[in-house]
């Protein structure tokens, strides 16, 4: 106990001042004794005292200095400043101590600077958007995600209320919905973005409990479920159509049917013509459910592709002589301009003739008598690419984007009178789709319409 | 806390109040417009019912800002600050007055395919318009005096395709007199588009007028 105590007292000043008391008595004798003058016992004392001063700065006053100065140092973030002041007195000891704690210090922070780039490296990585909000609705944080659909960036809106960064009415009120009442919600929205089409987006905001259990900030991620929205309303307008296109020629059998029942049967000549336009409305309805089931096999991806190396030279030249007699029929030129050589692509040939023979089925429907079809195939760079052109009545603009969709038709009068129900050139983009290539189409109206669809080239498929 | 901040926070809700109607607005010109072009009926009559909430939004927003000038008394700057935000909720609510317009128009205009054919030029006049409502509110929400001043291009070029828009219809209305209703309807249309894109050169004035004090005129 009691060494323990001896141990923690550094020697020298003690010893100093010791000898300091020692040198004042000696002096203060020889005065008395009046061995030595004022002015004696000055010059004694100055040298001394300097020497005393000079001791004290060394051993004290510099290195605390210099310990101030570290301190500030870290106080301004550098921790990697260390003190080498070995001595083994309380002066050293501090020091010491002071270098053991930069040395925590800086562990922590890496500790909680990887954690910090963990946590970011997930954010940047996440397919949603995630927007983290304090508690007085400024904004903390938000991912690339984010800063993508709103087109921002995070360095422009940290600090900002949403509304500043943000002028999306739903995501605001939701937010601040959150942040109040500290409970989860959620909600689909519609968000005008950085591009022309709005997206649709479901929201989950989470309040942030801080670590101290106070009420904290908010966070909300943001899924992208606008091709899901696409798809639902699609599905909805496709009933609408498919209903609609089964009641026409069913109401008109029932109709005919009746008619037949209520007499008309007795007279020949009317039941055979009344007859043949319900042959005619059932061959309709067999064809439409045939091209809906084709098309909901086609989209379930069921069908078993029969992939194979195909020449699609051969399919062409045999649609095209399908064709012929009904081309014949109406005076139409069928033209050929395939290169020669053409490489196989992968597929099954029994779906790309499917493609051509809709589009040639177009071609000749939508083309008025003694007008072209061209046919053409080539390579272009790594694809191969088929053209149907024709000199036909064509695509007024504002349709074009919407013929491949189901049951589109540009003229529905006209395009039923022709038996058309508009589903031809939605099984064409599927298909085409199937095998990895794209279609598309130019018109003039009037003039006519191109349609092309490129496919990949065998040699570049593997498998 | 000092009466001073107390107005300061006043100020800074009434600039959040005005964004949260703005928010509305910026959406009710797009679904205005995106429901002419699509023809969609359903699309325009919500256009159409959303103005009630806008209205009434506007109205609470005036109400609290004349209040805040009656109670504090502002001056300089401070009475700036308010005024414009008087000055840009009234444009906003124009706005959104001829978004509804837009979606009346819609609804005439539906039942019969268009066959006019200036409707490319239409879409592209709302695409500045908007661009203009959407510069003009981020002018105000960053203070940004350039921004608000660069507008003014955007403006001549709404200003051109709209007397072209008219010249095209009135010949379209003089070739063919079946489509005289349908130019009409777009003719307004387009007017409502520029009418549009004017509010939102005010509300780069307001900002300019907000952070330098100078009145500017940008049209
Ligand atoms: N070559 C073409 N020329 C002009 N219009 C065309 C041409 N091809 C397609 N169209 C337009 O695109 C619409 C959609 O074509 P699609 O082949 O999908 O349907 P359809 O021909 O009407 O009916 P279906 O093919 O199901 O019997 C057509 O109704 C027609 O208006
Ligand atoms: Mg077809």
């Amino acid at each position: 106990m009691k060494l323990n105590f001896l141990q923690g007292v550094s020697w020298r000043p003690v010893v100093s001042y010791f000898f300091l008391m020692v040198i004042f008595f000696a002096l203060l004798q020889l005065y008395a004794a009046k061995k030595l003058s004022v002015l004696g016992a000055l010059l004694i004392i100055l040298p001394l005292s300097v020497l005393l001063a000079w001791l004290l700065y060394r051993r004290v006053i510099g290195p605390l200095n210099e310990i101030i100065a570290a301190a500030r140092d870290m106080a301004r973030g550098n921790l990697d400043r260390e003190l080498h002041l070995c001595t083994p007195d309380e002066i050293g000891e501090l020091a010491r101590s002071i270098n053991e704690m930069a040395r925590q210090l800086r562990e922590t922070i890496a500790m909680i600077t990887e954690e910090k780039n963990r946590v970011r490296a997930i954010l940047n990585s996440m397919a949603d958007g995630v927007i983290a909000l304090d508690r007085d609705g400024r904004v903390l944080l938000v991912n690339p995600v984010v800063e993508e659909i709103f087109d921002l960036r995070e360095e422009a809106c940290l600090g900002k209320k949403i509304l500043g960064v943000i002028r999306n009415y739903d995501l605001e009120r939701l937010l601040s919905r959150t942040l109040e009442s500290q409970n989860s919600t959620s909600e689909e929205i519609k968000i005008l973005g950085a591009g022309s089409e709005p997206r649709f987006f479901r929201l989950q905001a989470t309040p942030l409990k801080s670590c101290h259990g106070e009420t904290g900030g908010v966070v909300v991620v943001l899924r992208d479920i606008t091709e899901r929205k696409k798809l639902e309303q699609m599905r909805t307008e496709f009933v609408a159509n498919v209903s609609h296109e089964l009641r026409t020629p069913l109401t008109s059998i029932k109709g005919f049917l009746e008619t037949l029942l209520d007499g008309a049967i007795d007279d020949p000549g009317t039941s055979r013509h009344f007859l043949e336009i319900i042959s005619q409305e059932t061959e309709r309805l067999t064809r439409l459910v045939d091209e809906l089931l084709n098309l909901s096999k086609i989209e379930e991806r069921r069908v078993v592709h029969r992939w194979q190396r195909v020449n699609l030279e051969d399919i062409i030249s045999r649609v095209v002589s399908l064709f012929r007699p009904r081309a014949g029929e109406k005076s139409l030129t069928l033209i050929l301009e395939v290169s020669r050589d053409l490489p196989a692509v992968y597929g099954d040939p029994d779906m790309l003739a499917q493609v051509l023979i809709n589009l040639l089925d177009n071609a000749v429907k939508y083309t008025p008598p003694r007008g072209s079809i061209t046919i053409r195939a080539m390579v272009r760079g790594d694809q191969l690419r088929v053209e149907v052109e024709d000199t036909g009545i064509g695509i007024p603009a504002e349709s074009l984007p919407r013929v491949f969709e189901r049951f589109y038709r540009v003229d529905k009068a006209r395009s039923r009178e022709l038996g058309g129900y508009g589903i031809g050139l939605a099984i064409v983009k599927h298909i085409i789709r199937a095998h990895g290539g794209k279609i598309d189409v130019q018109s003039t109206p009037g003039k006519g319409s191109l349609f092309f669809f490129t496919l990949p080239l065998a040699e570049n498929v593997s498998g | 806390m000092s009466p001073r901040s107390s107005f300061e926070r006043a100020l800074a809700e009434l600039q959040q109040d005005i964004l949260r109607m703005a928010s509305l607005v910026e959406q009710a010109i797009y679904d205005s417009v995106q429901s002419l072009i699509r023809l969609d009926v359903a699309g325009a009559a919500q256009v159409i019912m959303s103005d009630e909430m806008i209205d009434e939004l506007y109205l609470e927003i005036e109400d609290k800002c004349v209040k805040l000038i009656a109670t504090q008394q502002p001056l300089a700057r401070d009475l700036r600050v308010a005024i414009t935000g008087i000055k840009i909720l009234l444009s906003l609510e124009r706005m959104a007055d001829h978004a509804v317009d837009i979606a009346r128009a819609t609804m005439c205009l539906s039942g019969q395919p268009l066959t006019v054919k200036c409707l490319d030029y239409i879409p592209r006049m709302a695409r500045l318009a908007q661009q203009m409502v959407k510069d003009g509110l981020d002018a105000y929400v960053n203070g940004d005096v350039q921004k608000a001043r660069e507008m003014c291009a955007l403006d001549d070029e709404v200003d051109y395709i709209f007397a072209r828009v008219f010249r095209e219809l009135v010949n379209s209305m003089r070739e063919d007199p079946r489509t005289v209703m349908q130019s009409a309807y777009l003719l307004y249309v387009s007017r409502y588009l520029e009418r549009i894109a004017d509010h939102a050169t005010n509300i780069g004035e307001a900002v300019i007028y907000l952070v330098t004090g100078e009145r500017w005129e940008l049209n």
